[in-house]
């Protein structure tokens, strides 16, 4: 594969162009981490849900992140097989790459799609396969895009990852198509990933507002729509952690503004509508997002009301990484939480600047996992609920925390102004649930409570 | 709650409605997708013989892959040890896999660490993440072993684990006397199963070594102690059935790798990084008890090796004791090992789940079963059908591949099928994937599926219930915590497959209803 500067890394690692960018941490050994690169291209890639995902090494690789994530499709179900070429260890001795070539053919053959995305692995990276020109060849053989993706799990994060994959975009998707349909008002959803069928939500407004969305990158995407993103007006970078550099160089090649916004909690909501409008820069539209956002947030504020009554005042910790880290912190101030407690682990910068601009002066920031480390602020802090992703969910249970999932495993849908009702109602769900009240009361033969909030 | 009930749909249903429906309709211009027909022709090819021979011409790619790595094994297998905490050596996302792998299937969390290599170590091995890994782990977890697995990261780059942990040693980094135990893991090799083993037999192995104990078998206050090893058992409830039954007999004994505890831990209000598990001192003396008991074979066969080799103990070792008659094999084996006679109470429970059979033959009669999963769960699940009167058609074994001695396995479940008319059906397939038994089932027809939850698209495209029996299972809960080992696990199972089977009739039923059943 075509080797990564280690400078090259460094510098999209933490989203600036700048040359003297600060390299993204390291993670530590030793402690439990989160996700790899190869994880975090997947995540970003996997949505477009039309095209083939090919792992190339051992079969593992695939199998252990196939049926992972809750990336809903409305249509093409072909992103969600888990294909692996398998590697075994003949193949690490001699070469992987006949073996590639010979599965993006029976892909190519069987199933015909639109594109396949081929990932490297740790295995691939090492050994030196030379997948670029295998793709390349297969390509011009086949006569459908076939997109090498290098992103080995050992050259970094997860997030690092994301952004790789969004350079394979920029390299090999972004630019190769035209729409077929006028799209001089459309604007690009950046770092959406369609969890639970949040897009759909976010879609669904635009719709009402009249913008056009001309390319999902990549929530709930088909290959052809991401080809001619470079005809957008105007670019929404969702999670900026992630593909904040794709927005940058789109803006630097293509000259599409753009702008970092979140659909959690009705404010955030508004005002990602309004800035779409404003960057479109037509009068017309910018007064029907007024209509429609104000119609919302009243009709959200009626709907919101018996919820608010339960929620004020209560305390809750925040684990997440990317965009939610702080644009849940808006949601919940909204429904009269306070964050007492946040994670800042997988947040870049400016995010750990949007959350400090969202949180009081005592509200604690959580640099490093670790289920104990979270834990340990829920009680000193006296938290009344723990939001989190799914491998701290059974840690905050044995707690006897109450535990909302705001990761990619959920079946809810947050984002917009529905979805901000859905999370006001699990929250109180989740805290009213009767267990808790079991849970924390000792065995009436035992005198001795439990862990006392 | 409050009076004004939302009706929030879970997505499964959300976007059935109708707003979403028409939003997808809008959506399809933009698509330019093929029409509904070729669809509905694509989808019929992908269902026919034609299609299927095609299939099982394929050379390269796996579709589906029904396995899991190495790594991913000894991680459980670490689990099973008092206080020890998985290191992970590799890069860092296999862990986070494992992890969330574990997790979703018991619903419990899973203390695992990870050496996090990055590119530099790609270069210049991954020394320094050894010895810091270890060195913050120890610190950061303070467990009282640690039990090193490799990725294919530090596989490929060839880290050597003796010489690294002996420079972590030297460096103070843990102490001289912190056990380290270590196993080589590659993904590219073996499968989950294979990693369990090589886990196990490594912690048996040099714990016993680092105890400067000599193997006497049958000597001493352990002489009359049974070593029990379950293998890679994703049933937390297997742990208990087996400890009842033993607890029957009246015989003392040791569990070699016992999970459970971490992996039905209570809430207490206070989670703790480790919970139950094999103590580690009984560990080097358990190279001087009467004889082991293995209840998985092919997945325990480097650990069998060890134990009959350097222990020079009597090992007795079955496939996953599934059915009645594999249960009696495992009283047997007990009564033989330990010199004691089967207890009246498991005789009596046995006639009880004879009558159960008995009760429940006619709906499971003549069924026709697929079955996916691990070669000694698969060995279980055929004797279980077979004894019922099932008949298995297709045997599907992802990770039966030639390193894992393929071939002998594939002649003793074909030595097994031959021995009852009900197997006479049944074609094995080792190494084939999931996109082949999707294959298979929309052919050749089956009543019944069995087997893990990644087995669920195959079978619902099939029309086909599944039975969910192995691992993973996400999708159901608590599964994992009822035992289907033993007497108690074959009512479970049998429970389990006929209300499925009576589901099915009362759900096709027209009309009436019929309670008599």
């Amino acid at each position: 594969m075509e080797p990564i500067r280690k400078e090259e890394i460094d510098d999209q690692a933490c989203g600036s162009l700048a040359p003297k960018s600060k390299p993204c941490p390291r993670p530590k050994p030793g402690e439990a981490a989160g996700g790899c690169s190869f994880d975090g291209a997947q995540i970003t890639l996997l949505p477009i849900m039309d095209a083939a995902h090919l792992v190339h090494g051992p079969v593992a690789c695939a199998g252990n992140s196939w049926e992972s994530r809750g990336s809903l499709s409305s249509g093409p179900s072909l992103s969600q097989y888990g294909f692996a070429t398998d590697l075994s260890n003949n193949d690490i001795i001699f070469g992987g790459e006949k073996k590639l070539k010979d599965s993006i053919d029976y892909i190519a053959g069987r199933f015909a799609p639109p594109a396949i995305f081929v990932y490297s692995t740790c295995v691939t990276a090492l050994i030196g396969e030379d997948m670029d020109a295998v793709c390349k060849e297969a390509s011009g053989r086949l006569g459908i895009p076939v997109v090498p993706v290098n992103s080995p799990g050992f050259v970094g994060s997860k997030n690092l990852g994301n952004r790789l994959a969004g350079d394979a975009l920029l390299q090999y998707v972004i630019g190769t198509g035209e729409p077929e349909l006028e799209a001089s008002m459309g604007v690009n959803l950046i770092g959406e990933y369609n969890i639970a069928g949040e897009m759909w939500d976010i879609e669904k407004l635009m719709n009402q507002a009249g913008i056009t969305l001309l390319s999902r990158i990549t929530g709930d995407a088909r290959y052809k729509e991401i080809t001619w993103a470079h005809r957008a007006k105007a670019n929404m970078v969702v999670c900026s952690r992630a593909l904040l550099g794709l927005a940058k160089q789109m803006e630097s090649k293509y000259g599409i503004p753009y702008f970092e916004g979140s659909f959690y909690g009705a404010k955030e909501t508004t005002y990602s509508l309004r800035q779409m409008a404003f960057l479109l820069n037509d009068r017309e539209m910018e007064r029907r997002v007024d209509r429609l956002t104000e119609r919302e947030e009243n009709r959200l504020s009626h709907d919101l009301r018996p919820y608010r009554k339960i929620l004020k005042g209560k305390k809750a910790v925040l684990y997440t990484g990317g965009v939610k880290s702080w644009s849940v912190i808006s949601a919940l101030k909204e429904l009269g939480i306070q964050v007492v407690g946040v994670g800042t682990n997988k947040s870049s910068d400016e995010d750990v600047q949007r959350i400090a601009d969202r949180v009081s002066d005592d509200t604690e920031y959580i640099p490093e996992g670790g289920a104990s480390r979270i834990i340990k602020t829920v009680k000193e802090r006296k938290a009344d609920i723990m939001i989190a992703g799914g491998r701290n969910m059974y840690v905050a249970m044995k707690e006897q925390i109450p535990f909302v999932d705001i990761n990619q495993e959920r079946h809810k849908a947050y984002a917009g102004y529905e979805g901000l009702l859905r999370l006001a109602k699990e929250l109180v769900d989740s805290m009213a649930n009767p267990i808790w009240k079991l849970a924390s009361s000792p065995a009436p033969w035992d005198k001795e409570g439990s862990y006392d909030r | 709650m409050s009076k004004e009930k939302l009706n929030i749909p879970d997505y499964n249903t959300l976007f059935t409605e109708e707003r979403y429906v028409q939003q997808r309709e809008n959506k399809k211009q933009f698509e330019a997708p093929c029409s509904d027909q070729e669809k509905a022709e694509a989808l019929a090819y992908s269902k026919s013989a034609e299609y299927m021979e095609k299939n099982f011409d394929r050379k390269a790619v796996v579709i589906n892959p029904h396995k899991a790595c190495q790594p991913l094994g000894s991680v459980m297998a670490a689990l099973g040890f008092e206080k020890t905490l998985p290191f992970v050596h590799g890069s860092q996302g296999c862990n986070s896999y494992f992890r969330s792998h574990l997790s979703r299937h018991f619903k419990e969390p899973t203390p695992a660490v990870s050496s996090s290599m990055t590119e530099d170590a790609a270069v210049f091995g991954g020394m320094s993440n050894m010895i810091d890994g270890l060195q913050n782990a120890v610190a950061l977890y303070k467990p009282e072993m640690v039990a090193v697995c490799t990725t294919c990261m530090a596989e490929v780059i060839g880290d050597d684990l003796t010489a690294f942990i002996g420079n972590a040693r030297q460096k103070g980094a843990i102490a001289e006397d912190f056990p380290v135990t270590y196993a080589n893991t590659p993904s590219f090799i073996g499968s989950h199963v294979t990693g369990y083993d090589a886990m196990i037999k490594s912690i048996l192995n040099q714990l016993f070594d680092r105890s400067g104990l000599t193997a006497a078998p049958g000597t001493g206050e352990e002489g009359e102690k049974l070593n029990v090893l379950l293998g890679f058992e994703p049933y937390t409830g297997n742990f208990a059935e087996i400890r009842k039954i033993l607890n029957a007999f009246d015989t003392k004994y040791t569990i070699l790798g016992d999970h459970s505890g971490n992996y039905d831990s209570p809430a207490t209000g206070e989670y703790e990084y480790y919970y139950g598990g094999t103590k580690l001192a009984d560990v080097p003396k358990a190279a001087n008890a009467l004889g082991s008991l293995v209840l998985q074979k092919y997945t325990l066969k480097k650990t069998q090796e060890y134990i009959s080799g350097t222990w020079k103990q009597q090992v007795s070792s079955l496939s996953t004791p599934l059915g009645v008659k594999a249960t009696d094999k495992l009283l047997a084996a007990i009564s033989e090992l330990t010199g004691l006679p089967v207890p009246a109470s498991l005789t009596e429970e046995r006639g009880r789940v004879v009558d159960a059979y008995a009760d429940s033959h006619p709906y499971l009669h003549g069924k026709r079963v697929a079955l996916a999963g691990d070669p000694d769960l698969l060995l279980g699940l055929i004797g279980f059908c077979l004894e019922v009167g099932m008949e298995p058609v297709h045997i599907l074994c992802s990770n039966g591949d030639v390193e894992f001695d393929g071939k002998k396995w594939k002649l003793e479940v074909e030595e097994l099928l031959a021995s009852s008319p009900y197997g006479s059906e049944a074609t094995v397939y080792v190494g084939k994937d999931l996109w082949h038994l999707r294959s298979l089932l929309l052919n050749d027809p089956v009543d019944l599926a069995i087997g893990s939850s990644h087995v669920k698209f195959a079978a619902k495209d099939a029309g086909v219930p599944l039975v969910r029996v192995g691992f993973p299972i996400f999708d159901r809960h608590h599964m994992h915590r009822n035992p289907i080992i033993g007497y108690q696990g074959a009512l479970n199972l049998l429970t389990l497959i006929v209300n499925i089977v009576l589901d099915q009739l009362d759900n096709n039923e027209s009309g009436f209803g019929d309670l008599v059943r």
